[in-house]
């Protein structure tokens, strides 16, 4: 197991990939927790008392240090995408299964993988954004670590990058075509699956199903207030419960395509 | 039998201590290994068998199953039927699997944006292989160069010799390669024949793919050729290749046909000419010339073995099976026959041409002089008639 983990890093990492992912990711944390800085710490919001608006430095600091999550997850579902969709593109998952013929063991150290990984970007996605935000936040007279819980929701964050990815390691199983695989799974997860879970919560039962969706399980884990069209969102599943529930996706999803990949023909 | 063994046979006689060498050791072998993908049947009941020390070339045109069988072979198909060993067990069960068998199927398999060296490094840590041995392999199959670059620019020659690497890397006992001239320049070609002899004098097992006779003829110890999926031949190239025949058309056919017969030859009479078990046109020639025959026509005939394989890829119900609807190919069909009617190789292995000296060719007389005819069955055996 440790030699297929080896050879999954050696993989990841000598590709173009996975730099020009963590720029992505660390220009995103950065430019989203200065512009929801500046934006919520402007005069205009802070006089103002629209919904959702973060007004406590706690909720402050919260909204700003995780702005750049949403986008981050969107490029960590994509690299689990890429994972095993580049193996089957370029057809180099012949040699990872002729090293490595237990197939659950490769799906394995994939997984591990890509909980380093989600973890890793995580890390340097809140790096950029936690800096960036708390210059603007400190600059402009709010306290950035004003609630201990802060740091609660900074660890959870990169648990949420890698669980992504491994939604993204069962996408790109079960669609074997990689561009199609990437754009569905992000066109699900940044269009589809937001709007319907702005719209369910307009009914009753559709709101009890609205908070077990991956989006508002990943706002619950990190304690950010979910916003639909129907107004924010009360019954939000508490941090441990959107946790459980995005594991419970992340676990699916990883097993499903290792059943997958452990059956089919690599022709 | 070494004298060790000859001086304890009560030991062996008891089956105690295995012996010192394991019997299957490097040996490959398929045992009515079938692959149906819905209605197709794509490998039908295949049996194979592939020595250590020897280069055995697995023939068929494309799309006759080569590739199946090998993905079959390395575990990466289920087959529907039949088992698929190296050294006794399936590839699946072999602990670190690199290091006892090497393969290269498509020249393709790179990651195009990750170097040479990267990918095999990759392998290296997959199979525990010290990374020193990444560099030299990349050195032994002459990309050092083109090591660091990536492998979405190499050349098809360069990918070969890549995969090449990758199959070596693990030092296996055992190499499989599906097509490993391909793309290859004439050069790239030689190199590549002296380097699978050095391995297999090594005491290596090497089957090699190929759908080019002509590519593997000169390669190859022993052959087994497949169409439809189904095996068609296997024996040593030698055997398959059978006695060297020249065609020769005359004015007097009885007449030159006697005078040959005279000299020691065997003779038969075909297509209104004589086929002549030789490969000496010259003494053809003379002889006629001696006896004052005219000849219309003297040329060498195909061996057996590319007359086969000709077969086998000029018709259209050999042709790629992968390429158009393949109705019509019913079993037992077109193909028995055809095979059936192609002449079989006799005698014992030849030796290559000899310089033309009709005294020397005529010391070839001694040879079981065996008519090649229309119906001598003499190596059917050997032709799988499918069932």
């Amino acid at each position: 197991m440790s030699k297929a983990i080896k050879a999954e890093f050696r993989k990841f990492f000598t590709t173009r990939l996975w730099w020009g992912m963590l720029i992505a990711i660390v220009v995103a944390g950065a430019a989203l927790a200065a512009l929801f800085a500046l934006l919520f710490t402007s005069d205009t919001v802070m006089r103002g008392d629209g919904m959702g608006v973060p007004t406590s430095d706690a909720d402050l600091a919260r909204t700003a240090f995780t702005s750049g999550i949403g986008v981050g997850y969107l490029l960590t579902l994509a690299i689990g995408v890429m994972t095993v969709g580049a193996e089957y593109r370029h057809k180099t998952i012949t040699a990872t299964f002729l090293a490595e013929p237990k197939r659950s063991v490769v799906m394995g150290a994939k997984t591990i993988l890509l909980l380093v990984v989600g973890a890793m970007y995580g890390a340097a996605s809140l790096l950029a954004s936690v800096a960036t935000g708390a210059a603007i936040l400190s600059s402009r007279g709010h306290e950035p670590f004003a609630d201990p819980e802060i740091w609660r929701t900074l660890a959870l964050s990169l648990l949420v990058l890698g669980l992504w990815a491994l939604i993204g390691l069962g996408v790109g199983i079960l669609i074997p075509n990689q561009v199609a695989a990437l754009l569905i799974a992000v066109g699900v997860a940044w269009i589809v699956e937001p709007i319907v879970g702005a719209v369910l919560p307009l009914s009753e039962i559709g709101g009890s199903i609205a908070r077990y969706l991956p989006s508002q399980a990943t706002n619950a884990t990190l304690d950010i207030q979910t916003v639909g069209f129907g107004g924010p969102v009360t019954d939000q599943l508490p941090w441990w419960g959107g946790a459980l529930v995005l594991t419970g996706y992340a676990v699916v999803m990883a097993l499903i395509g290792t059943l997958r990949t452990v059956r089919s023909d690599i022709s | 039998m070494t004298a060790a063994s000859a001086g304890t046979p009560s030991q062996s006689a008891l089956g105690g201590p295995t012996p010192a060498v394991d019997p299957t050791r490097g040996r490959i072998e398929v045992r009515g290994l079938t692959k149906r993908f819905g209605r197709f049947t794509a490998v039908d009941h295949l049996d194979l068998d592939v020595v250590p020390g020897r280069i055995t070339g697995f023939l068929g045109p494309n799309g006759a199953g080569k590739t199946t069988t090998l993905r079959m072979l390395l575990g990466l198909i289920r087959p529907t039927a039949g088992t698929a060993t190296i050294e006794g067990r399936r590839y699946h069960d072999i602990p670190n699997p690199l290091t006892v068998v090497g393969s290269a199927l498509e020249a393709t398999n790179f990651h195009p944006g990750r170097s040479g060296r990267n990918h095999l490094r990759v392998l290296a840590d997959a199979a525990g292989i010290d990374r020193r041995r990444v560099d030299e392999m990349l050195e032994l199959v002459g990309i050092p160069a083109a090591a660091s670059k990536r492998a979405g620019g190499y050349s098809m020659g360069m990918r070969q010799r890549l995969g090449l690497a990758g199959a070596l890397l693990g030092d296996p006992r055992v190499i499989i390669l599906d097509e490993p001239a391909n793309g290859l320049d004439p050069d790239g070609i030689r190199w590549l024949r002296g380097f699978l002899r050095h391995l297999a004098s090594e005491g290596r097992t090497l089957l090699i793919s190929s759908h080019l006779l002509s590519e593997v003829e000169q390669t190859v110890d022993d052959v087994v050729i497949i169409a439809n999926g189904k095996r068609v031949a296997q024996g040593t190239v030698d055997e398959l290749r059978g006695d060297p025949t020249a065609f020769v058309r005359t004015s007097d056919p009885d007449r030159l046909a006697s005078t040959l017969a005279g000299r020691g030859l065997s003779v038969a009479r075909r297509d209104g000419g004589l086929r002549v078990t030789t490969n000496d046109l010259a003494m053809v020639g003379d002889l006629a010339h001696a006896a004052d025959i005219a000849i219309h026509e003297l040329r060498s005939e195909k061996t057996h073995l590319e007359e086969l394989y000709f077969t086998l890829t000029d018709q259209d119900q050999y042709r790629n099976r992968n390429l158009g609807d393949a109705e019509g190919t019913g079993p037992g069909g077109p193909v028995d026959r055809e095979l059936g009617q192609l002449p079989p190789p006799t005698g014992r292995p030849v030796e290559r041409p000899q310089p033309p000296d009709p005294d020397g060719a005529s010391g070839e007389t001694g040879r079981d002089g065996t008519t090649v005819g229309d119906s001598a069955p003499t190596r059917t055996a050997r032709q799988e008639n499918g069932s």
